[in-house]
């Protein structure tokens, strides 16, 4: 082939981005607004690394990110080393090892960036994705799964984001309502596909005895008061009802605190990472195709309880206001530098003037138009900073 | 992963800038002559420019104040609910299949549109299993390369797909593969091109869908919409009736 097209220097690789201002100071800014609400109510901060043994990291809970793991051989100790696809894990690691010992409940948040191998579903953009969040590790009880919902909803208060609703589901009721009526596993696979799908037509199809229970299931979804209403009508076996009650008990232990919050339950929804054994929340935005985030109650190393919330803040910070930009200042060659101090403690951003190359231009006339080309939107002379026209 | 990525800008506007109104799309065509009649029970009527071939616009109002449709191509049904553009839809089981979206949710079957998605070859070549046991590899022609890279894949043949919009009916006439794979409703047109259905991947009926966050966060609202369609449905017994006899004929 003599016409391959020319190699643009400006290409990354798929699924990769440079962010520049103000999306990068927007994501910095609020990665430390969420991290400020976390810690705020007592979720110490933490920073796993980036890169683990593939043993230690996809062991346990980690176990269903393999597929998503970019792996690399440590040239040193010739073991397979992974690149973080998803902090949870690392979290639940620390929990069990270096914080085995601390006081339970514990409680951390982490900010950190990701890799993925696939963006998981089409509506998440990124390889490289950003993660923060909190884990709530020890307790297992409706009142710990409304805190984790709780603080997640205060930090999305606090960044400003509009119209935000949470949906709650519980993952594991319907593989134990399918275990429970005895449905074969050869048929599993196919309904539960209907059933991520909503297709009430395969559902009735391939559900069998529990057909009708399933598409009740599938109608009960909607309003968090209407759906657990309903649910409640719905007669399940023993342990799929457990799953069900404890999910009106998490809707219950949330209103207690957070009344206002937009509240939705699904009861046949088990999206996610593949690891959660409890009730699980999902974020969305009126009118925004992405998720916002999403967690929930899972099994740390050593099976210990465990329940989190991750956000997405890439996904986050386009839901939200660009961060207001500094007021730029040009210092003019004369400009005093305790003047130019004051002003960067007010806030403001000085550009200082560099020795301009030939041909040499001097005078106020220059310095207007330097500053004008530098996007100022002041210039600070002698002491005085005056707005230019 | 071919749907269309989110911008990074702040907000989309096509999706976002009238969040009241909620927008339904609909393929142009066979399907939306047939679902016509079902629209008008349920209240979402499109005013009759959209029914007709003559407009050039691409959006209507309907009997519902509260509703807007779009009409696009069939494929393009499901990929406006996957990414949120539009909030409900209504497509054929075949494009789902292909497409396979997981922010698509199909909540109701409308039972219009029956029709099948088979392997099609000339009638002159004989058609034994026995022989597709043999085969590694096999050409097919086909609008639907995610469907029949599957279905071979189940027969352990690789599927070489030659990928064509229109006109499938050509490829083994002009030598471009040995089978197709295609909807086929009446088989009038494999008929008329020497061709002959050999085995049927699946039958397809048309789908209501809806796009997974619309659902989460508009609960009410498109509960609202598929309740109707569902009461619209139940109405109408006969026609169901006819179309699964159709169907099964």
């Amino acid at each position: 082939m003599t016409d391959d097209p020319p190699f643009s220097p400006a290409l990354l690789p798929a699924g990769f981005v440079d962010l520049l201002t103000p999306d990068a100071r927007t994501e910095a800014e609020g990665v430390a607004t969420l991290m400020g609400v976390f810690a705020s109510h007592g979720y110490d901060r933490v920073r796993p690394p980036l890169m683990e043994f593939e043993e230690t990291l996809l062991a346990g809970a980690g176990a269903a990110l393999a597929e998503q793991s970019f792996r690399v051989m440590d040239p040193d100790t010739r073991k397979m080393m992974v690149l973080r696809p998803d902090i949870t894990p690392q979290i639940a690691r620390m929990a069990a090892t270096r914080l085995g010992a601390a006081p339970r409940p514990l409680r951390l948040s982490y900010a950190g960036t990701c890799v993925v191998v696939m963006p998981a579903a089409a509506e998440e953009s990124g390889r490289q994705i950003m993660q923060a969040g909190i884990e709530l590790i020890g307790p297992d009880s409706p009142q710990a799964d409304a805190e984790v919902v709780a603080v997640g909803a205060e930090a999305l208060a606090r960044l400003g984001v509009p119209d935000v609703s949470f949906d709650l589901t519980m993952p594991p009721l319907v593989p134990a309502l399918l275990e429970e009526a005895g449905i074969s596993a050869a048929v599993r696979p196919a309904l539960m596909r209907a059933l991520d799908r909503k297709d009430a037509a395969a559902v009735a199809e391939l559900g069998g005895a529990v057909a009708e229970t399933l598409i009740a299931l599938l109608r009960a979804a909607g309003p968090a008061e209407q759906a657990v209403e309903q649910l409640a009508h719905i007669s399940l076996p023993p342990r799929a009802r457990a799953f069900s009650e404890r999910l009106a008990a998490t809707v219950t232990a949330l209103r207690h605190v957070k009344p206002d919050l937009c509240l939705t339950v699904d009861p046949v929804e088990f999206r996610g990472w593949k690891y959660h054994t409890g009730v699980c929340v999902t974020l969305f935005a009126v009118g925004r195709a992405e998720e916002l985030g999403r967690g929930g109650r899972y099994l740390s190393n050593e099976n210990e309880p465990a329940c989190g919330l991750t956000f997405r803040p890439d996904v986050l910070f386009r839901a939200i206001p660009p961060a207001q930009a500094m007021r730029r200042i040009y210092l003019a060659p004369d400009a005093q530098p305790q003047a130019a101090a004051r002003l960067r403690a007010e806030g403001c951003a000085t550009l200082a003037a560099l020795p301009p190359e030939a041909p040499y231009r001097a005078g106020p006339e220059h310095d207007r138009a330097e500053a004008r080309r530098l996007g100022c939107s002041h210039i600070l002379s002698g002491a005085t900073c005056t707005e230019l026209d | 992963m071919t749907v269309p990525q989110p911008d990074r800008q702040p907000a989309r506007s096509s999706g976002t800038q009238d969040r009241g109104q909620l927008v339904l799309a609909l393929p142009k065509g066979r399907i939306l002559k047939a679902v016509t009649p079902l629209l008008e029970r349920a209240g979402m009527a499109p005013s009759a420019d959209c029914l007709g071939d003559d407009s050039r616009k691409l959006r209507f109002p309907t009997q519902n104040p509260k509703l807007d449709v779009v009409r696009v191509r069939s494929f393009d049904v499901a990929t406006f609910v996957a990414s949120g553009g539009a909030h409900i839809g209504i497509c054929g089981a075949d494009v789902l299949m292909e497409f396979d979206y997981p922010e698509i949710y199909a909540p109701l079957d409308l039972g219009i549109g029956g029709c099948r998605v088979s392997v099609a070859q000339p009638v002159t070549l004989p058609h034994d299993p026995e022989e597709w046991a043999r085969w590694s590899e096999v050409r097919v022609a086909t609008k639907y390369p995610a469907i029949t890279r599957r279905f071979f894949a189940a027969r352990g043949i690789n599927a070489n797909i030659v990928h064509l919009h229109g006109a499938m009916e050509l490829a083994p006439m002009l030598g471009l593969s040995r089978l197709i794979v295609d909807l086929v409703d009446t088989g009038s047109t494999l008929r008329a091109n020497g061709l002959g259905e050999v085995e049927t991947i699946t039958h397809i009926t048309s789908r209501l869908i809806v796009n997974r966050t619309a659902l989460k966060t508009r609960p009410e609202e498109i509960g609202a919409l598929i309740n109707s369609f569902r009461t619209a449905l139940e109405a109408t017994p006969p026609v169901t009736e006819k179309v699964k006899a159709e169907q099964s004929s």
